[in-house]
C-alpha cells in the first residue's frame, strides 16, 4: 500500500465516524482525537474499520501510532502486505 | 384480544409517529419482537411488543401524525388456551399487559380547566408536557415551565399543511427520513400513488439535520429543567485509583484483535451496575410521590450527538453482562444512538445513568439526574497522579467519580458507600 491509498482508507472510514469532516482542513500532525471531536468509541471504530478494509493488524502496543493522520499512514504503509482491494 | 399500545418512549417523550409496520394482519407476534418503527423528536425507535400472539388489526397506519403514547396501535389475537377462570381476589386485569417499567404515568387529557386555559394563554402545547403532579397530571408549574424562555417557544411541528399526498407507507418513511417532499416525487404507482422507488429516485432536497437537533434540544430543556425544579440532589465525589484495572485491562487487550478491545468505560459500567446490587436505592424510579425501586439494573449510558444533543439508552441487565458483552452492547448502542435508530425500551426504562465525560477531556462530571430516575454517576478523564503508597509517591492512573443522587431518596451517607463499593470493585478487575 502507498501513502495516497492509505490516506485514502483512513479517511474513507473517518467519514462514516465524523462526515462533517473536511479532509483538507485536517492538518496530519496533531492530535486526531482532539482535532476531530472524537471520543474512545468513535477511535475504536476508526481503527476496528480500517482493520477490516486493510487486513492490518493493529496491536494494543500500537495504538497510540494512530493519534495522527501521519502516524497511521505510515504505519499502513509499512504494515500492510496486500494491495487494497 | 390485547390491544398493543404506544408503549412510553422514554421519560421525555410522550408522543411519535409510526414510520412503519414491521408486520401485518396475521403475523405472529412473541415477546421481544421488533413489530414497528416509530419517531420521536429525539430519536427513531424500533418498537417492540410484549406480547404473544397473531397480529388482527392495525389500528393505525404510517403518517406525519403524532400519536400520544398510549395510543392503541394493532389488535393482537392471544393465542394462549382459553382464558383461565380468574380468581375472585384478582380483579378483573384490564387485558392490555403492564408496558415494562416506565416513567410516571401521563395522561395529558387530563387537565385541569384552569391549567389548561393558561397552556391556551401562553401558548403551550400540553401534549408535549411531562406532568409532575400526582399521578403524572400536568401543573400550572410545568405549563410555566414549557413557557419559559430556556425552552424554544413552544411551537410544536406545524401540522403538514400539504394536501395528503397518495404514497405506499413504505415511500412515506424513506421521505420522511430522507428529507424528500412527497409533493415534488413524481408517481409511478397505481392511481398516481407514489412507491419507494420515485422517493429513492427523486432529486435530493437540502437535508434538515437542524430539526432533529433543535427537537432534541426542546426535548432535553423539558427533562432537565423538570429535574432542577423538583429533584433536590446532593453531590459527591471521589478519586478511584485504577492502577490494578488499567494494568489487567492493557493485559486483557494485549491479546485481542483490535474488534475484541474492551475499553475502560466497559469497566467502569460494569462496577457501576454491581455497585447498584449492593446499594439498591439509587437504583429506580421516582413515581407519584415515592421510590419504586427497580428490581433490574438497566444502565442509562449517556452518548453525546455528533450533531449536537444527547439521548441516554438503557443497557439492559448490566449487572449480568460479562466484560466482552458489556463492551459489545456499549458499542452497538453508540453506534446505533449516533445513526438515530434507538429500540423503545432501551430510551424508556433506565434505572440509572452513567455519563462519562472523560474522552472530553474534564477530569470531574457533575450530572443532572434523568427523571423519574433517582442517580447519576459521573466519571472524569483517567488521569496519571500521584498517589501515595505505602508511605510512598507513586503515579496511578486516577478517575475522578462522581454521584448525583436525589435527596428524597438517599442521603449522602449511602451515595458514599455506592461510591466506595465502586471503587472497591475496581480494585479487582477480574472479578468484573
Amino acid at each position: 500500500m502507498n501513502p495516497e491509498q492509505a490516506r485514502k482508507v483512513i479517511f474513507e472510514v473517518l467519514g462514516d465516524i465524523a462526515p462533517e469532516v473536511d479532509e483538507s482542513a485536517v492538518d496530519d500532525d496533531l492530535d486526531l482525537t482532539e482535532q476531530l471531536d472524537l471520543d474512545s468509541m468513535d477511535y475504536l471504530n476508526w481503527m476496528v474499520g480500517i482493520n477490516e478494509m486493510t487486513g492490518v493488524d493493529i496491536p494494543q502496543r500500537d495504538v497510540s501510532k494512530f493519534l495522527t493522520i501521519a502516524g497511521a499512514v505510515a504505519y499502513l504503509v509499512e504494515h500492510s502486505t496486500e494491495p487494497v482491494g | 384480544m390485547i390491544d398493543f399500545l404506544l408503549p412510553s418512549l422514554g421519560a421525555d417523550m410522550d408522543r411519535a409517529k409510526l414510520n412503519m409496520w414491521l408486520v401485518g394482519p396475521g403475523d405472529p407476534v412473541h415477546k421481544g419482537q421488533i413489530v414497528a418503527e416509530v419517531e420521536t423528536e429525539k430519536a427513531v425507535l424500533e418498537v417492540e411488543c410484549w406480547d404473544e400472539g397473531v397480529i388482527e388489526e392495525l389500528l393505525v397506519q404510517p403518517g406525519p401524525e403524532w400519536l400520544p403514547v398510549g395510543t392503541p396501535m394493532a389488535r393482537i389475537r392471544s393465542v394462549e388456551p382459553a382464558e383461565a377462570p380468574r380468581s375472585p381476589e384478582t380483579p378483573a386485569a384490564p387485558s392490555q399487559k403492564p408496558l415494562p417499567a416506565r416513567p410516571p404515568t401521563r395522561r395529558p387529557r387530563e387537565v385541569a380547566p384552569p391549567v389548561r386555559h393558561l397552556a391556551h394563554e401562553l401558548g403551550v402545547d400540553l401534549s408535549t408536557l411531562i406532568g409532575t403532579g400526582p399521578e403524572g397530571t400536568i401543573t400550572r408549574q410545568d405549563v410555566h415551565a414549557a413557557a419559559s424562555p430556556l425552552v424554544t417557544p413552544a411551537t410544536p411541528t406545524p401540522p403538514r399543511a400539504e394536501p395528503r399526498v397518495k404514497a405506499s407507507p413504505r415511500a412515506r418513511f424513506l421521505a420522511d427520513s430522507l428529507g424528500v417532499d412527497l409533493a415534488r416525487v413524481s408517481a409511478s404507482g397505481p392511481g398516481g400513488m407514489i412507491r419507494a422507488y420515485d422517493v429513492e429516485s427523486a432529486p435530493p432536497a437540502a437535508p434538515e439535520p437542524e430539526d432533529k437537533v433543535t427537537a432534541m434540544r426542546r426535548a432535553i430543556a423539558r427533562s432537565m429543567s423538570h429535574s432542577k425544579r423538583e429533584i433536590p440532589h446532593y453531590y459527591l465525589a471521589t478519586h478511584i485509583d485504577l492502577d490494578e484495572a488499567m494494568r489487567w485491562l492493557e493485559l486483557q487487550n494485549a491479546e485481542r484483535s483490535i474488534s475484541k478491545r474492551i475499553l475502560p468505560a466497559a469497566l467502569l459500567l460494569k462496577a457501576t451496575a454491581l455497585g447498584l446490587r449492593e446499594i439498591p436505592e439509587l437504583n429506580g424510579h421516582w413515581i407519584d410521590d415515592g421510590f419504586r425501586p427497580s428490581p433490574s439494573i438497566h444502565l442509562g449510558v449517556a452518548v453525546s450527538i455528533r450533531e449536537g444533543g444527547l439521548v441516554a439508552p438503557a443497557i439492559h441487565d448490566a449487572d449480568q453482562l460479562d466484560l466482552d458483552e458489556m463492551m459489545e452492547r456499549l458499542r452497538d448502542l453508540v453506534n446505533r444512538a449516533r445513526s438515530w435508530r434507538l429500540r423503545s425500551s432501551e430510551m424508556s426504562d433506565p434505572t440509572i445513568t452513567v455519563t462519562n465525560l472523560g474522552d472530553r477531556g474534564v477530569e470531574t462530571a457533575f450530572p443532572v439526574i434523568i427523571p423519574p430516575q433517582v442517580a447519576m454517576v459521573g466519571f472524569g478523564k483517567v488521569v496519571d497522579t500521584v498517589v501515595a503508597v505505602d508511605g510512598s509517591p507513586s503515579i496511578h492512573p486516577v478517575v475522578h467519580a462522581t454521584l448525583a443522587g436525589d435527596h428524597r431518596v438517599t442521603d449522602g451517607h449511602r451515595g458514599g458507600l455506592f461510591l466506595a463499593t465502586i471503587d472497591r470493585l475496581l480494585q479487582e478487575p477480574e472479578s468484573l
